[in-house]
């Protein structure tokens, strides 16, 4: 027996001294792969469906309500309370709040890390991708919470409690990144190119370049109103030496992954707001397109109306935003669902083709119709009718309308440009982008009402007040907790009262 | 046993009748729990008043006749008593060592090793299984709420643990920002284990808690939040006992947040029969449709009317817990065994939930000459079966006359409870049975727990221990959700299940060698020690939320992908101690410890960390003869310590930041991995608490009153944390080593028989703590931190510190409203305060008369805030009563201001005119006024309540196979007083490891009462 222990002792002891390094060096992760496993291509998808998502669900969903597109059914009176209420200190919890604020960050960051390893390793293409989602999504905050931080933005560690900047500074700056991005992407060599893992364009120069361009026309367009013209005449040129022009015919931003038929799989707006594998979505059981834009449709005998909604009986019923009451005539089945193909005899709809649709970033008819106004504005060249034509028709053709019914609608003196003039072209190229943005980019219909107001899309019959309008959204209450003392700085950010800088 | 008992007690009766012949008895005195001889111990013949004294084999001999008392004692112990029989003539005295006089107490210290608690320069208190036990708790840490000064427990209810709820225990306060890591060392007969939530608490012999780092120093890095020794029974040497004890106790929830009972369903006041918010009209007595019509073609109805009583009690049903215990224990001299079985059956507050735990012990010990060999075995087998969150939450939304006794036959088609008739198809108002029916989770844990210790006395002076202990769980879990097909999405219930397998392994070895050697006065003892640690655990989940078939749980059965992952961790660390205690005349001593730790998660240039301690103690009432042998102060001792302990809470993985694929990745072939957004730092370092104890300890009048008291300073500095950042960084928090966060506690507690007789024994003990903490720097010169949700640490102040929402208001505190009568919430208000409560007290009482014992605990905590989550929602459905205080009519808002300047230069006067409108959009905003929802937590409860009676031992005498039988009446939390703020719930029931937070999902707090046998074969 003594002899055993000292056996023990002994082994004990010598265990300690041979072997403790290999003991202890036990902490490389075996679940998830850290970086130096992770080839740029095996993050750019990442990053780019990540913006993909929030773009089409989180965002597309709040401001589908402030744009006038949609409203719930008498059922669903008490949901999406606080959107109906503009109730932006629900709105801007971490709770139940929505996280338009973390999320967009988030998926900054994901660009970031990707640009600046792309830098490392002299990939270019990456980088110039990076850089005009980087753009995107500063563009996006700025238009949700005005000033935002961008050059002490996602440092962690030098900068813990980022900066806020003006939005009219960060509006420049995510223009000149966006500019950047284009010019690297040009720059890259053909073995630079990332092919595949380019999940939106499948690494095609020229319709970055475009997208690009396209994206800060967006960003000049949305200035209009803000005494800035020096600015944009500076950048309509630099576009014009680009020279790669913008998005046209055919040219949608959007991204096919390889959706499959399973839970999370699937194309997130449909799964969202149409069906998941077995039964409908809850959100098409709730919502419903509003009484105005049904009437809209209607008055211009719009055939996209029947691709959108289902019918009760023939005619097409919306719904009040923000009602306050459970009116049986607003119930369910008393109500226009959106259309999907279970409701089309398995064809494709408006919205709901299939649940492996391409995801919709931007839209060749939003391009169209923000060539429309640049042109109705005289600052790029060309016809403001000719785009405003091109963008319904590629808006039919999206919503899968027989391109035969084109001219008969476009004929209508409510439709065709040319009947009017002065002010009222706008008017009409603004009313038809958003027919056409109709849930697909919900933020720039929103943007652009608060912008021009137009068109005169009803308050939420639970407004705070009558005249109370949804002007952008409180920074969160995260933001509120960790970086107080700069959140504090920018005034009051109540969402009927702050306005975005461009919003005159 | 009962055959060969008449059998002495006949033969004894003739051999006393007969003759009384003086002959020599022999034996040992032995000590009962070490089984070591006892030298220098007394016996004496009682008739005589001979006395011998044991030689230094602890023998003794004596003349004796049948029938004489022989009676054993020896300091320190409880004497006992020998009738000398005539078939005998040696006797054994097996003595047990009496706890009662402060002088001589013995505490486990660290390692497992017994010491005399006078040597300690820290403080230890020692539970012993009755107080344990009082309440007949089910999980053993429960039965330690309120009895030790610095010691809080909460519950924690978990969404899956309502039969089974998790504790969540402090000692000291918290020294970590790190919530889950505040959690005390438990240590079971020596061994390291990192839950003890499922040992029978009938097993515990006794548990010492040494309250701070440095009574744990030791146990290096892990004793930083103290520790608890357990000490599980042994064998009793010299006779062999069997025990039953049943005991059957009933609970019932109790303090249900307020509902209001005058809206029904509606809204806008105008009343939909598909609607479960109550924005309804006034209640009227109508009659009134329920729903949609059935397919049955019948229109459900229901009485609109305020019911009599709260409705939702009727959602739960009283809960039954049964635990059976058995266990036989025995031993001579040279070993011991205790075997004991448990089962508890538990039956939820929640119809069908269950759970149950069976759980072995065998502890077993033998001495080979200079081998001393100890082994314990505990296997437990815990199933669980229980509904998720969900019936709850649905219920306290939906409106109080809604009768849920009808809503329980919905398997029903043509039932308006069935889910496709349920009168609303909102997905957070489902009928609450369906829900419990429908989903279900449920698990099966097995844990074994053993270890085998061998003690090897070289030399009188020399001894080694070496220690292996195993700790092993394997659980296997199941949630289910049942499919439930409906066309449309909101009654639409796909079928899931998710299939996990947990198993965790934690070997933990010692090597101790023990010196020990004594220069006359002084004596000497040195521990050198080292410890290994190993740590893995593997969990798997597979599943699909996507069955084809009801009923049918097999991910195989699925349309879609199969969804599952798998982790691994691996933790090892590798400790190197050593301890010198020195001691003058038994009354003065020193003891410097010091350990060196390497742990696997650091990088290699910070992995290994030392630290050191030192504690001394001087026992006045030996040590200055001017106080030798006073009347008044019988025992009197001062400590001090101080030490400096390093600390990594951080988990394995961490300093690197791993990628994975979300939002559906991979498509196919298409990856995309995207970072984990809290931020690695891979240049962590260990934390170190820095803290000084001085104490004293005083029996006065014969230990008939003992008082502790301690004061305690810890300084927890560049602690690891996972701390919240502006996402404006693209991450959401980052691990930090830093923050330093100040403990000044005071502890106190007082112990004293009021009566003291033979068969009457009043006793009372109050025990007091007072927690005195400070922020006193965060991270990178910030002033405050957002720890978890409201809970905030900030500069200067205490910690956890509640924040809150609150109204804009004048400077005189009045609430400003609008033209319109709104109210403007800001969002970064003034502090309210701490959430763990500052002052907390306990205080005994127990009475023992003849065979009757009265024992009362008694619990105050105070000085606290918390916060609930259930009331904004209460608000948004219009079922908290604050909603219904103006009729849901424009009322002016109470004590409120109205600007009658302008917004630059504003003049605020007393609003007399302006209305608030009072309907669901105004009282739906006044819900996310968080300052509404927080109140303070103070409370005083009678936590426990036990009244047992024993059989008298005459009335047992009379047969012989009863030795002792008791029965008892038992009830916890059956009164408390709360503050008046709070209607929320009970303040130390708490959300997952959170201070002062009342979660949305936490169904109400129970109480509990029932009986208890207990046989001594």
């Amino acid at each position: 027996m003594k002899k055993s222990i000292k056996i023990f002792v002994f082994a004990a002891s010598l265990f300690s001294l041979t072997s403790c390094e290999k003991f202890l060096d036990v902490n490389d992760n075996p679940n998830g792969p850290t970086e130096q496993y992770l080839i740029l291509s095996a993050r750019l998808p990442g990053a780019l469906i990540s913006t993909v998502n929030q773009e089409t669900v989180q965002i597309n969903q709040l401001a589908a309500f402030w744009a006038g597109y949609w409203g719930t059914t008498s059922e669903a009176t008490n949901q999406f309370y606080k959107e109906k209420t503009y109730n932006g200190v629900a709105i801007r919890g971490t709770r139940d709040g929505i996280q338009i604020w973390e999320g967009t960050f988030n998926t900054l960051l994901y660009y970031q890390l990707i640009k600046e390893q792309a830098q490392k390793e002299s990939a270019p293409f990456y980088s110039g991708i990076a850089k005009i989602m980087q753009g995107w999504h500063f563009l996006h905050l700025v238009d949700i919470y005005n000033n935002v931080p961008f050059d002490e933005a996602l440092n962690r560690t030098q900068y813990l409690q980022p900066k806020y900047e003006d939005g009219r500074i960060v509006y420049e700056k995510s223009v000149q990144l966006i500019t950047e991005g284009i010019n690297e992407i040009k720059a890259a060599g053909v073995d630079q190119n990332p092919g595949k893992a380019d999940i939106i364009f499948g690494g095609d120069k020229q319709l970055w370049a475009k997208f690009g361009n396209t994206l800060k026309l967006r960003a000049l367009i949305r200035q209009s109103e803000a005494n800035n013209e020096a600015y944009i005449k500076a950048e309509i040129n630099k576009i014009n030496q680009e020279g790669s022009g913008f998005l046209g015919l055919g040219q949608n931003v959007a991204t096919k992954p390889g959706y499959i038929n399973s839970k999370g799989k699937m194309n997130p707006f449909w799964e969202t707001n149409y069906r998941g594998v077995n039964a409908s979505a809850i959100n098409h059981v709730s919502l419903r397109p509003t009484e105005y834009i049904i009437s809209t449709y209607s008055a211009l005998k719009d055939p996209r109306l029947s691709s959108l909604y289902t019918s009760i009986g023939g005619t097409f019923k919306g719904v009040l935003f923000g009602n306050p009451v459970v009116d049986a005539q607003y119930a369910a089945n008393k109500t226009s669902a959106f259309k999907g193909p279970n409701e089309n005899n398995g064809k494709a709809t408006g919205l709901f083709k299939s649940f492996d649709q391409a995801s919709i970033l931007m839209g060749a008819f939003e391009s169209l119709f923000l060539q429309a106004e640049a042109a109705n504005r005289g600052w790029i060249s060309g016809s403001d009718q000719t785009f405003y034509e091109q963008g319904i028709a590629e808006s039919f053709k999206y919503m899968e309308v027989d391109a035969g019914l084109f001219d008969a609608y476009n004929d209508q003196t409510t439709v065709k440009l040319s009947s009017v003039a002065g002010d009222q072209r706008l008017k009409r190229i603004i009313e038809q982008k958003w027919l056409a943005l109709n849930s697909i980019s919900s933020l720039e219909a929103w943007s652009d009402y608060r912008r021009l107001g137009i068109p005169n899309i009803p308050n939420s019959l639970l407004a705070p007040t009558p005249t109370a309008r949804p002007l952008r959204l409180m920074y969160p209450e995260s933001e509120r907790q960790t970086n107080a003392a700069e959140a504090g700085k920018q005034g009051n950010d109540e969402v009927t009262v702050g306005k975005i800088w461009w919003n005159k | 046993m009962n055959k060969k008992a008449t059998l002495i007690i006949f033969l004894l009766m003739i051999s006393t009748g007969l003759l009384a012949q003086v002959r020599k008895i022999t034996g040992k005195v032995i000590d009962q729990k070490t089984g070591v001889t006892l030298p220098g111990a007394t016996v004496i013949r009682k008739s005589t008043n001979e006395i011998v004294s044991t030689d230094g084999a602890g023998k003794y001999s004596i003349d004796a006749a049948t029938g004489d008392l022989l009676i054993y004692s020896y300091t320190g112990y409880v004497t006992v008593e020998h009738k000398v029989t005539a078939d005998k003539n040696i006797i054994n005295a097996y003595l047990e060592d009496s706890v009662n006089q402060l002088s001589e107490v013995m505490v486990t210290g660290a390692l497992g090793i017994k010491r005399q608690a006078r040597e300690l320069g820290t403080s230890a208190t020692l539970i012993s299984n009755e107080v344990l036990n009082q309440g007949k708790v089910v999980n053993p840490l429960q039965g330690l709420a309120s009895k030790v000064a610095g010691l809080r427990i909460n519950m924690n209810d978990a969404t899956t643990g309502k039969t089974d709820q998790l504790v969540q225990i402090r000692l000291r306060g918290s020294r970590s920002f790190n919530d889950a890591k505040n959690n005390p060392i438990y240590v079971v007969d020596g061994v390291p284990v990192p839950d003890i939530g499922r040992l029978n608490p009938n097993d515990i012999e006794n548990i010492t808690v040494l309250k701070g780092a440095n009574a744990a120093a030791l146990y290096g890095s892990e004793g930083v939040n103290g520790a608890l020794m357990i000490t599980t029974k042994k064998g009793t040497r010299g006779r062999g006992l069997v025990s039953f004890s049943n005991t059957t106790t009933f609970s019932d929830v109790y303090l249900l947040p307020p509902a209001q009972k005058q809206f029904g369903q509606g809204q806008n006041g105008v009343y939909s029969p598909t609607e479960y918010e109550s924005w309804g009209p006034a209640f009227d007595g109508s009659i009134r449709d329920l729903g949609l019509k059935l397919p049955n073609g019948l229109q459900p109805t229901a009485l609109y009317a305020a019911p009599s009583k709260d409705n939702r009690l009727d959602m739960f049903q009283t809960g039954r817990t049964l635990q059976n215990d058995l266990s036989f224990s025995g031993g001579d001299e040279k070993s011991t065994y205790y075997f004991s079985v448990q089962n508890v059956n538990i039956k939820g507050v929640i119809p069908g939930d269950k759970s149950s735990r069976t759980g072995a012990r065998f502890n077993g010990s033998r001495t080979f000459g200079k081998l001393n060999t100890s082994y314990n075995v505990n296997y437990i087998a815990a199933s669980r079966n229980t509904t998720p969150d969900g019936p709850w939450y649905s219920t306290y939304v939906q409106p109080a006359n809604l009768d849920l006794n009808t809503l329980k036959n919905w398997r029903d088609p043509n039932s308006a409870a069935n889910p496709l008739n349920y009168y609303t198809d909102a997905t957070a108002a489902k009928n609450p049975f369906f829900l419990m029916d429908n989903n279900r989770n449920t698990s099966n844990q097995q844990t074994v727990n053993g270890k085998i210790e061998l003690d090897y006395e070289f030399t009188p002076w020399f001894s080694a221990i070496y220690r292996i202990g195993l700790y092993s769980t394997s659980e296997e879990s199941r949630a289910t959700t049942n499919k439930l097909a409906a066309p449309s999405g909101n009654r639409n219930v796909n079928g899931s299940v998710n299939d996990g397998s947990n198993d965790f392994r934690r070997v933990n070895s010692d090597l101790i060698l023990n010196f020990k050697k004594d220069f006359g006065k002084f004596t000497t003892r040195l521990l050198v020690g080292q410890n290994i640690r190993m740590d893995d655990s593997k969990m798997i989940s597979i599943g699909s939320p996507n069955l084809l078939f009801p009923d049918l749980f097999n991910p195989g059965s699925r349309a879609g992908e199969l969804e599952g992952a798998a982790t691994i961790t691996k933790y090892r660390a590798l400790g190197t101690y050593g301890e010198f205690t020195a001691g003058y005349n038994n009354y003065l001593f020193l003891t410097l410890t010091g350990r060196n730790d390497i742990v696997s998660v650091l990088s290699k240039e910070n992995r290994s960390y030392f630290y050191p301690g030192v504690s001394t103690s001087f026992v006045f009432t030996e040590g200055i003869n001017a106080l030798k042998d006073s009347k008044v102060l019988s025992f009197g001792k001062i400590f001090a310590s101080y030490n400096r302990t390093g600390n990594v809470t951080l988990d394995p993985y961490s300093l690197n930041n791993a990628y994975s694929q979300i939002n559906g990745f991979p498509f196919g072939g298409l990856v995309g991995f995207t970072p984990s957004l809290t931020s690695p730092n891979r240049d962590i370092k260990p934390e170190f608490v820095t803290s000084y104890e001085v104490g004293t300890q005083l029996g006065f009048f014969q230990d008939r009153l003992n008082l502790e008291a301690a004061y305690v300073y810890s300084d927890s500095d560049g602690q690891i944390f996972d701390a919240p950042i502006s996402s404006a960084t693209g991450y959401n928090s980052t691990i930090v080593n830093a923050g330093r966060l100040t403990n000044k506690i005071i502890e106190l507690t007082l112990s004293g028989d009021v009566i003291r007789k033979d068969d009457f024994r009043w006793n009372i003990g109050f025990n007091f703590t007072h927690i005195n903490n400070k922020v006193k720097t965060i991270f990178g010169g910030q002033e405050e931190f957002r720890m978890f949700r409201q809970a905030y640490a900030v500069v200067g102040q205490t910690y956890p510190l509640l924040k809150v929402s609150d109204y804009l208001r004048d400077e005189q505190g009045r609430v400003i409203v609008d033209a319109k009568g709104n109210t403007t919430t800001v969002a970064d208000s003034a502090p309210l305060g701490t959430m763990v409560p500052p002052y907390q007290m306990g205080l005994s009482t127990m009475i023992n008369f003849k065979g009757i014992s009265i024992g009362a605990q008694f619990d105050a905590r105070l000085g606290g805030w918390l916060y609930s989550e259930v009331v904004p929602r209460m608000y948004t459905a219009g079922t908290h009563p604050a909603t219904a205080a103006y009729n849901r009519e424009p009322f002016i808002f109470p004590n409120s201001v109205i600007n009658t300047g302008t917004a630059a230069q504003p003049v605020y006067v007393e609003n007399t005119s302006v209305f608030s409108k009072g309907d669901k959009a105004f009282w739906d905003g006044q819900g996310k006024v968080q300052r509404n929802t927080a109140a303070k937590s103070d409370f005083f409860k009678l936590r426990e309540l036990n009244i047992s009676y024993a059989l008298p031992k005459a009335l047992l005498a009379k047969q012989k196979v009863i030795r002792e039988a008791s029965f008892g009446l038992v009830g916890t939390n059956l009164f408390i007083v709360r503050h008046k703020s709070n209607t929320y719930g009970d303040p130390e029931s708490l959300y997952n490891q959170t201070d002062g937070y009342l979660s949305f999902r936490q169904i109400p707090p129970t109480r509990m009462f029932g009986f208890n046998l207990n046989v001594t074969f």
